[in-house]
């Protein structure tokens, strides 16, 4: 579908509003002892993007796998989602060889050379990849989480969008952090 | 017109009549046409902006769910602003399934018109265009929008604007069209007016009306002067009735020569005018010498005709300035118009004389030759007054008739 995201450019393209000064992206809810304040809001967000995702072909149950040290990702697991599909967590290592069957590719605190090498070897095979280390935007992966003060955003990389193999709703593309 | 005789009382004319007539079916044509105009396009603009805002939430909705679902309540915002800001909607309103209010955005109420609309919102759309925002199976949203109005108050004010206009307009036409039916209808009505009129003050009963170009006034007309032509006839014959009833009264049924009453009138005249002008004037009377013997003798037609012949000679021997009358019986008389010596008198006498020598026939075929005796009095020489001036006369006739005759009784009768 080549149309999806110059349509979802136009989309943003169209909007009249100037930028309003408040609280943008998740709100972070409460969190359990001993976790992470962004938890929920990272679970949440995670389970959204896959949601609003469109593999080439429908995996059921959907395998997320986590790679490397995480600091939010501690309720990933047990996702469900809107369809009603269940989202499998599966925790590998951060190596290129561990990624088979993964169809959404969390990748923790690794350096950023190795978030290049992950997202590279899954690039065109239809795994989203969403990197949890990578405020600046270089991972290369489809999603980057920016972690606020108080709130979860995140950035959607269009280049990364157009070579994964995959559809993103483009309204999702407007909630993203520069979308609008 | 009105008669001046009358009493002025102001009557409508038929031109305000008209006027009037034309002014109330345009208001009413005018006032029913934009009244079924303007509601009929403010139904039809309120069920289109009904369907606007019904196709608005669910745009809403749909482009707001991605963001109810990251929870993000600025791109909700952002999301309804995009789609939304536009005429025709006054607020959105997102609200979870909780009825918590996540986002909501208020048009900013500015126009001339926002006064007038405001009001009108909750009375033009009582209830908000919803939306459900679904992920899946699940209702995770709701949008409400509410209508605005300003457009359909701007739809009704620009139709009674140019309603109004319209109004204006046709109250000028109206005007224009009553002028004109007036130079129509009313201008045939005013010439037959004219025409009674002017047959009434001055028996002008020669007019006649126009032909106009309404059949209706047309066929009036024409039946008018029928009428008119009608009454002059009668009109007409009873002038000369009269005439000739006058004349009867004043004058001889025999001869035609005037009567006692038109010379004692004419006598009477005559004097007022000597006394005037100083002018004298003669009385002539005249007797038939044996009257009373061709009407004994030869019977009362011989007398008729006698009669008939001394008037002829009469009226011949004068001139058309003097005046001759029978005044009963076998008595004449001549009133000569004023003259200037004796002359005068003893030539038109002469002429009476002479004429009177020709012969005439009896009915019985007999040819006689009457003779006249004759007294002549002058205004003012021998009498002061019509009496005086009469007695004279006929003292003076009196005696020529005894001085030619002798005894009245034995007079022969000269045969021709």
């Amino acid at each position: 579908m080549r149309s999806f995201l110059p349509l979802a450019l136009a989309l943003s393209a169209n909007s009249v509003t100037p930028p309003i000064s408040g609280l943008a992206g998740m709100p972070l809810g409460t969190a359990a002892p001993g976790e992470s304040a962004y938890a929920g809001a990272t679970a949440r967000t995670v389970k959204a993007v896959i949601d609003y995702t469109r593999w080439p072909q429908r995996h059921d149950p959907l395998v997320l796998c986590v790679a490397g040290p995480v600091l939010h990702a501690a309720r990933l697991g047990g996702i469900r989602l809107a369809d009603g599909r269940q989202v499998e967590r599966r925790n590998v290592v951060p190596l290129v060889q561990a990624l088979g069957g993964c169809h959404v590719l969390y990748i923790g605190q690794v350096p950023i050379s190795s978030q290049r090498q992950l997202t590279a070897a899954v690039r065109g095979k239809g795994v989203l990849t969403i990197a949890e280390a990578d405020p600046a935007g270089t991972s290369e992966a489809v999603v980057s989480l920016t972690y606020q003060p108080g709130a979860l955003s995140f950035r959607l990389n269009i280049d990364a969008i157009s070579r994964s193999g995959l559809r993103i709703d483009p309204r999702v593309l407007r909630i993203s952090q520069g979308g609008a | 017109m009105t008669t001046p005789t009358l009493p002025e009382v102001k009557l409508p004319t038929l031109r305000d009549l008209l006027a009037r007539a034309h002014l109330r079916l345009i208001l009413f044509a005018v006032a029913l046409a934009t009244a079924s105009l303007v509601l009929s396009g403010v139904m039809v603009i309120r069920s289109y902006a009904q369907r606007n805002l019904d196709l608005v939430a669910r745009t809403v909705a749909y482009t707001v769910e991605p963001a109810v679902v990251f929870e993000d309540k600025e791109a909700i915002r952002d999301g309804i602003v995009s789609v939304a800001a536009a005429r025709g909607v006054d607020r959105v309103e997102v609200r979870d399934r909780q009825g918590q209010l996540l986002a909501h955005w208020q048009s900013p109420r500015i126009g001339s018109l926002a006064a007038l609309s405001q009001p009108a919102n909750a009375f033009v759309f009582p209830n908000p265009a919803v939306s459900q925002v679904r992920r899946g199976p699940e209702t995770i949203a709701e949008v409400r929008i509410y209508g605005d109005s300003e457009g359909l108050v701007r739809y009704t004010l620009a139709g009674t604007i140019i309603a109004l206009a319209c109004l204006a307009l046709t109250v000028m036409a109206t005007r224009i069209l009553a002028r004109r039916l007036q130079s129509e209808v009313v201008l045939p009505l005013e010439h037959v007016a004219e025409v009674a009129h002017a047959v009434r003050r001055d028996r002008a009963f020669e007019k006649r009306v126009p032909s106009s170009g309404i059949a209706e006034i047309d066929r009036f007309g024409r039946d008018f002067n029928a009428l008119l032509a009608e009454l002059q006839g009668w009109h007409a014959g009873l002038t000369s009735e009269n005439a000739e009833l006058a004349r009867r009264a004043t004058h001889d049924n025999l001869t035609g020569l005037g009567n006692r009453q038109l010379f004692d009138q004419h006598l009477g005249e005559m004097i007022a005018q000597s006394q005037r002008t100083g002018a004298p004037f003669a009385l002539i009377y005249l007797d038939v010498d044996q009257f009373k013997s061709i009407n004994d003798g030869y019977g009362h037609d011989a007398g008729d005709a006698a009669l008939i012949a001394v008037a002829e000679r009469l009226r011949s021997a004068i001139r058309h300035v003097d005046q001759a009358f029978r005044l009963g019986g076998d008595e004449f008389a001549v009133v000569l118009a004023p003259f200037f010596n004796q002359a005068h008198v003893d030539g038109v006498i002469d002429r009476i004389r002479l004429a009177m020598e020709q012969s005439y026939r009896l009915p019985n075929g007999m040819a006689v030759t009457s003779m006249l005796s004759v007294g002549v009095a002058i205004f003012p020489e021998h009498a002061d007054s019509a009496e005086a001036l009469v007695k004279k006369a006929d003292m003076a006739m009196y005696k020529d008739k005894q001085g030619r005759q002798g005894p009245p009784e034995n007079g022969a009768l000269s045969n021709a």
